[in-house]
């Protein structure tokens, strides 16, 4: 088991190294101009033999004459940078927004906390419906709820997550005006920060895109655990656990169950992984201040040790992910050997 | 297991209870405290105020809040700018509601000025045309200013800002300021060459100078070189700073270290609780988590250059969002939406402003969209054939398709908000030609300009044209066609390169390119859609970016383009290669007069010379006119949705809303 996980951390390590090189090279590919796009608003102000001073002199400290291969190695911290001294990915250095002009690790930490707030909610509420619905619809196989179940959620599995937003805010907000429109907080409350009144609030206003959120993934869990659950009640051993006389409730729940969990385990892992990103549409359509909404931000202004930034940390979150979901096949079934 | 389902139920409950819950929490700002208590008249009904946030003004931004209030020196995202100058005011110089910089009143006792006479560099002969001369803003500042926390303001305040903006610790900060080359010692003190900045001079409590080098001098504008505002500098850089003059200029004690001052500095960017500012408004709090901020009228300021002090107590600014901002107006989510523009969505707003009692405030675009030509190569290097694209174009037309009415057209670099425009509008109208589609005008333009032939070099009947161009004039042209006697012929092919996803593109593609008035005229128009930054490296011709982009490959871009109060044209237009590879004249239009129209506008008149400067002004424009390196297309209607309880907010193009609360009162 420690030899495995060792290899794989060697894996994990060549693969971070082989990505990280792409996508730096690929957004170094994008033709812009950092040190253009900084002093353009100051144009007007100086001379052309000044702004060709301040440019020249402005690409030089951004180290944008560099060969790319220096750039990266700078960037990621394997040699010295500008300033003399080893500070880059490695050291902890995630790199200076362009955009917001402060270290992106800053900027990052409140959109996180935001996102994962969110995520948490629409997980927790999407598992709590999606497992029992999958497991009913697996009993109740060709039943009308059955049939019914299946067809919204191919309805939820089948929609741009876009166009369930505006459809849910039509009728949540404009119709009935159960919720609010947008953003995380009621513009002009009076309540005191860090307060239970702005801990409801909060919750009141994403509440929606939660909804929305859950309601997107409903399709993909349910199914997922229905045919599992279809799986495991057509093996021998139920059919046994019946003829022994069991009660259908511990037939269901003590045998099937437990069987049919092993493959929904690992989703359910990956499910939480992905607590830490963000949903760019969901973000951007209800004006919410998460790590989605900031990788467009970064985008769109061109901020790429921001964008690159978000990226490599959701590069190791899905490798340690990776390994974590291996692993967890050897902890919850017995059968399958990691070591190998 | 019970357990689990114990949680999960316990989650799925809050988020019911959640949505369950009031449509608003109920601790908002009362909405009837404002309330009018007096009985109305027999004849008027009393004003009842439907918005429940009746008082405050809760606007909503295009863009979001980055929270940086770093007075411009680091970012200049629009919604912190928009913050800052709620917060940051008493600037020596303002621009008024006509868009003229002037001395604030409010802020100003005396300003005085004067050239100090200079003389060329040691062993360099006097050059004709090349001024020596300096010039002081001598300034006295009125007594009795306070920030928002009751600290007085003095010079020292309001010179700390630009002597920050002087020192290497403001780059190495990561800041940018031009203000190093603009005072006199400014840069040689940030090289660490001069002690002191000789051109920033503190003579007391309330009255300092800035010396202008002689380089940047005359400038019609030159008044802007004397705008300062006050920075609380024990704030920005630590209690131990402070600022002294020896009678040789101005420089900090030896406290400001870039160790010593970083934390302060980085602390005051970012900080909004107990932030000390002083403007008409105060930052109460700035919610990271929600990107609203919150501000509430500053009961110490002294009044903008009116003299106006803000009647709206509370402001609070939220982000927007494209898609929703039609329903955020109609669910309450604020009360204040502007720069809406485009006939849909005015259309949209025009809606909600009946449907719930709003109103509106319209104002034009101090800009223009356009077709912008480059002029020395291809087709659209001959005069005549930007004439005939002109003409091929039916502008009102375009321009009220593309606005549904709410815009209009010019037919020069100007705008409608401009003083300049509204004391030339009679002599534009007799002066400039409007180009009034006309197909014929078009075929006659391009038989003007030579493209004739067919094919073949025979007499153009129909088809594409074709003109017979000297090498020079082929260049590398990649559509030229040599034929077996060595004349060149160059098919009338514009190719066109504009943004992806742009209704303008898509609008000028069907009244243009794909025309049958293009078609019967012999011109074919080519579109290449691209990204907005690659865009600009084919405009600039930035070689840095790849190979590709130094080919001269397409004569024809739609972009748009803003003004600001300085209306500062010179370089646009240079004819010098070094400049011209730098990004500048970008049209490659190279005529002689332009380029001295261009730069005598702004550094051949002196500052308060407005005749002079109006007189260049309109030739300019009319040369412009003539020559056509660019095409406008439209000049928007903007409209801003105001709650009904809002009075006398009045909004242009350079009068925004921070001005434009100020001076806003509350109906009652």
């Amino acid at each position: 088991m420690g030899k495995y996980v060792l290899k794989r951390l060697v894996y994990i390590v060549i693969v971070f190294f082989v990505i990280s090189f792409l996508m730096y090279a690929l957004y170094n590919l994008i033709p812009t101009d950092p040190a253009r796009a900084q002093l353009e608003p100051m144009r007007q102000q100086l001379k052309p033999e000044e702004y060709i001073r301040m440019y020249k002199q402005l690409r030089k400290e951004m180290g944008l004459d560099d060969h790319l291969v220096i750039r990266y190695a700078r960037w990621m911290g394997i040699i010295k940078g500008l300033k003399g001294k080893f500070d880059g990915l490695l050291q902890g250095n995630f790199g200076y927004s362009q955009t917001f002009k402060k270290p992106v690790v800053q900027q990052i930490s409140e959109p996180m906390k935001n996102t994962i707030f969110i995520n948490i909610f629409a997980t927790i509420a999407a598992l709590g419906i999606t497992l029992p619905l999958g497991v009913y619809c697996a009993v109740h196989k060709g039943k009308k709820f059955d049939t019914t179940v299946q067809t919204m959620s191919i309805l939820g599995y089948s929609l741009p997550i876009f166009i369930i937003s505006l459809i849910f805010m039509y009728f949540f907000v404009v119709r009935w005006g159960i919720f609010p429109l947008m953003g995380s907080k009621t513009p002009n409350a009076t309540y005191e920060p860090g307060s239970w009144e702005a801990f409801v609030d909060k919750v009141y206003h994403i509440a929606l895109p939660v909804i929305v959120m859950t309601f997107a993934s409903l399709g993909g869990m349910t199914r997922y655990v229905r045919s599992s659950m279809i799986e495991a009640l057509g093996t021998d051993y139920i059919r046994t656990a019946r003829a022994k006389g069991l009660r259908e409730k511990v037939v269901i729940y003590s045998h099937a169950w437990r069987n049919a969990l092993l493959p929904i385990i690992t989703s359910i892992l990956a499910w939480f992984l992905g607590i830490f990103g963000g949903s760019v549409i969901i973000e951007n359509t209800f004006s919410l201040n998460g790590m989605g909404k900031l990788y467009w931000t970064g985008l769109n202004t061109l901020d790429f040790e921001l964008v690159l930034a978000i990226q490599m940390f959701y590069t190791v979150v899905s490798l340690i992910g990776s390994l974590l979901i291996d692993l967890s096949y050897g902890i919850v079934d017995p059968r399958v050997r990691v070591n190998k | 297991m019970k357990k689990i389902f114990a949680i999960l139920l316990s989650v799925l409950l809050l988020i019911g209870l959640a949505a369950c819950g009031p449509k608003t929490p109920v601790q908002t700002d009362p909405p009837s405290s404002e309330k009018p208590t007096t009985k109305p008249t027999e004849t008027e009904a009393p004003y009842v105020p439907t918005d429940p946030n009746y008082g405050t003004v809760i606007y909503g931004s295009s863009t979001e809040i980055s929270g940086d209030w770093g007075r411009a020196f680091w970012t200049n995202n629009a919604t912190d700018a928009l913050i800052r100058s709620l917060i940051d005011a008493y600037g020596t110089i303002v621009t008024d509601f006509g868009a003229a910089y002037v001395v604030n009143p409010t802020v100003v006792e005396k300003m005085e000025t004067e050239i100090v006479p200079g003389a060329p560099p040691e062993g360099q002969e006097r050059e004709e045309g090349v001024n020596y001369d300096t010039k002081i803003f001598k300034i006295t500042i009125k007594k009795g200013l306070t920030y928002n926390n009751g600290d007085p303001i003095t010079a020292k305040d309001f010179i700390a800002s630009a002597l920050f903006a002087c020192t290497q610790e403001m780059l190495d900060l990561g800041a940018k300021s031009t203000a190093a080359l603009t005072f006199v010692g400014g840069e040689a003190f940030q090289k660490g060459e001069a002690d002191v900045v000789t051109g920033i001079r503190l003579y007391d409590d309330y009255t300092f100078s800035f010396e202008i080098v002689a380089d940047k001098l005359p400038y019609y504008y030159d008044i802007t070189y004397a705008g300062a505002s006050p920075m609380h500098y024990k704030r920005w850089f630590g209690e131990d700073v402070d600022i002294k003059d020896d009678g040789e200029g101005a420089y900090f004690n030896e406290a400001y270290t870039l160790e010593n001052i970083t934390p302060f500095v980085e602390a005051e960017r970012f900080a909004s609780e107990n932030r000390v500012s002083a403007g008409p408004y105060t930052l109460e709090t700035f919610d990271k988590a929600a990107l609203q901020a919150t501000l509430v009228a500053n009961d110490k300021f002294a009044g903008d250059l009116y003299g106006n002090k803000p009647e709206v107590k509370k402001i609070v600014i939220i982000k927007a969002e494209d898609a929703t901002w039609a329903d955020a107006l109609k669910t309450d989510i604020f009360n204040v939406y502007d720069h809406i523009t485009g006939g849909a969505d005015i259309d949209t707003a025009l809606d909600i402003v009946d449907e719930k009692g709003m109103q509106y405030v319209q104002y034009d675009r101090a800009g223009y969209g356009k077709l912008m030509f480059q002029c020395d190569f291809g087709p659209t290097q001959f005069i005549d054939v930007r004439h005939a694209i002109a003409y091929l174009l039916d502008r009102p037309d375009f321009a009220d398709a593309f606005t549904s009415g709410w815009g209009g057209l010019v037919h020069g670099p100007y705008g409608v908000a401009q003083w300049m425009y509204l004391d030339s509008e009679e002599w534009l109208e007799d002066n400039l030609n409007k180009y009034t589609a006309d197909l014929d005008e078009a075929k006659a333009a391009l038989d003007k300009a030579g493209f004739n032939l067919n094919d073949k070099g025979e007499p153009y009947k129909d088809g594409l044209r074709y003109k017979k161009v000297t090498e020079e004039e082929a260049g590398d042209y990649k559509h030229n066609v040599k034929l077996d006697d060595g004349t060149i012929l160059m098919p009338l092919i514009i190719e066109w390169l504009s943004t992806e996803n742009n209704p303008v593109s898509e609008l000028l593609k069907v009244k243009l390119a794909e025309s049958d008035n293009t078609k019967a005229a012999g011109v074919q128009i080519n579109r290449t859609e691209v990204t907005f930054s690659e865009l600009l490296n084919y405009m600039y011709r930035d070689a840095s970016k790849g190979d590709q982009y130094k080919v001269p490959t397409f004569g024809m871009y739609n972009l748009a383009t803003n003004f600001y109060p300085a209306y500062d044209q010179s370089y646009y237009w240079t004819l010098d290669p070094v400049l011209v590879e730098q990004g500048y004249n970008s049209n490659y239009l190279f005529d002689e007069q332009m380029d001295k129209l261009s730069m005598d506008m702004v550094y051949g008149v002196e500052s308060g010379d407005d005749e002079k400067y109006l007189g260049i002004w309109r030739q300019f424009i009319q040369r412009w006119n003539e020559l056509l390196p660019e095409v406008p297309l439209y000049s928007n209607t903007y409209i801003t949705v105001i709650p009904d309880w809002l009075l006398d907010y009045e909004q242009t193009a350079f009068w925004g809303f921070a001005d434009a609360i100020i001076g806003a009162k509350i109906k009652k």
